[in-house]
């Protein structure tokens, strides 16, 4: 979706506040919605929590925190997956006739599970429609869904530098739709295409694209 | 992980009291426990996983296994999550690990645009700077701008290179070893290597503290 989390090349939006040994969290409560984002993901209720913070409005996206957008997004996702009810969490007390679960993770599996590297790659089917080397551009899509090709590289030309191998289109897989697994590929595109005579000549950006996103240039 | 408080600069930090969030994530997490969704005990264990088991030690010491081994450099940069394997490091958001290797002609810097994206098993979690919506727009768009900012001069004969992961692939950048450190096991050069190295936002101190 054209949205404010699509960022890459927009001018404005503050500081970075660089800090060399930066850390993670601002506060206590963030590391614990990360835990309880790792804890409820492993019912396999939602592919990703990206979509639900991708819908945030855009006012209200650039005033949260980081991990307050995790927070709307888990506590719309609890609420849309049936984990508890808007009523449950607006009263902060269970629903005793909704019955009572066994959590997903368990303190034994919690120390185990984040640390086994999903498997995301699938069986290659199909031939891939570039190859290394080849000019490819990128297409001119506007899903008002989520995505994962940023707007900077829409009709841009890019070298293709390495096929990655066969992935779910991320577009249809969060939302459980066709996965219509297919090629990834890693695309360079010269910093001059994408953003003019004032890019160094040099300078490149790399990116993964979807076969989806691509159309021989 | 978490900072002590006086160190907090950001205004929105300023709070004697529990922030509002503090406060939904505290019903929240009740909640749940009561409907037994979630197991207090688990996310004690997270918490601590990524606070004190799971960082950029881990990355440090790929880096420097990279340095005095150029056989697993090779296996490192062909296949990221493999070679990683082999030290015993894996997890969440460590797959398809793309290692991209610094040299006197190439600088590598990371960002995610969409998002945050990040090789957890090997860095731990982004620090805030990472996440923050100036990172993500200005870093494809004048990648030496803000590496200037940050404190890193890169110089117009080397080729910037901005990895945008975004998709089905971590980065993780393998940074040049300082001159003058070849006699140096491979404890004494993972001591040497930051995560901002491993982002490509800075380069490795010498131990005198002069930069390479």
């Amino acid at each position: 979706m054209n949205g404010i989390h699509d960022m890459g090349g927009m001018h404005g939006l503050g500081e970075i506040g660089y800090r060399p040994n930066d850390v993670a969290f601002h506060a206590a409560w963030e590391c614990r919605v990360h835990a309880l984002v790792t804890a409820l993901a492993a019912y396999g209720k939602w592919r990703a929590l990206r979509p639900d913070i991708e819908a945030i409005p855009a006012a209200e996206y650039l005033r949260m925190s980081y991990y307050e957008r995790w927070l709307a997004a888990l506590t719309a996702r609890i609420v849309k997956s049936g984990l508890a009810s808007r009523a449950e969490l607006e009263h902060g007390a269970a629903d005793p006739k909704r019955g009572r679960s066994a959590p997903a993770l368990t303190a034994e599996t919690a120390g185990t599970v984040p640390l086994q590297t999903p498997r995301t790659e699938l069986a290659a089917g199909a031939e891939p429609r570039f190859r290394v080397g080849q000019r490819v551009r990128g297409a001119n899509l506007n899903p008002p869904t989520h995505t994962r090709m940023p707007r900077y590289t829409r009709g841009r030309v890019g070298v293709v530098e390495r096929v990655r191998g066969v992935f779910a289109l991320p577009d249809n897989e969060v939302y459980f739709r066709d996965p219509k697994p297919q090629h990834v590929y890693l695309v360079r595109f010269a910093a001059r295409e994408l953003w003019g005579a004032g890019a160094a000549a040099r300078d490149s950006v790399y990116i993964d694209l979807w076969q989806d996103y691509l159309e021989p240039a | 992980m978490i900072e002590h408080p006086d160190s907090r600069e950001h205004d929105h930090d300023h709070q004697a009291v529990p922030s509002d969030p503090a406060l939904r994530v505290r019903a929240l997490e009740s909640l749940l426990v009561e409907k037994g969704l979630v197991d207090p005990a688990a996310l004690d264990v997270l918490v601590d996983l990524y606070e004190n088991k799971v960082g950029p030690r881990n990355g440090a010491r790929v880096v420097a296994r990279a340095w005095i081994d150029p056989e697993f450099k090779r296996r490192l940069l062909a296949d990221g999550s493999a070679a990683i394997a082999e030290l015993g490091f894996s997890g969440q958001q460590g797959e398809k690990l793309t290692v991209v290797e610094n040299t006197e002609s190439v600088h590598n810097l990371i960002v995610c645009t969409l998002c945050s994206c990040y090789p957890w098993p090997l860095l731990g979690l982004p620090p805030i700077w990472y996440k923050s919506s100036a990172y993500r727009a200005r870093t494809v768009i004048d990648p030496r701008g803000v590496l200037r900012e940050l404190g890193l001069d890169v110089g117009d004969d080397v080729e910037v290179r901005v990895w945008d992961s975004n998709a089905a692939s971590r980065y993780l950048v393998l940074p040049e070893q300082p001159r003058g450190t070849e006699t140096l096991d491979e404890a004494a050069l993972a001591a040497l290597v930051t995560r901002d190295a491993m982002i490509g936002v800075a380069r490795i101190a010498l131990p005198g503290g002069e930069r390479s």
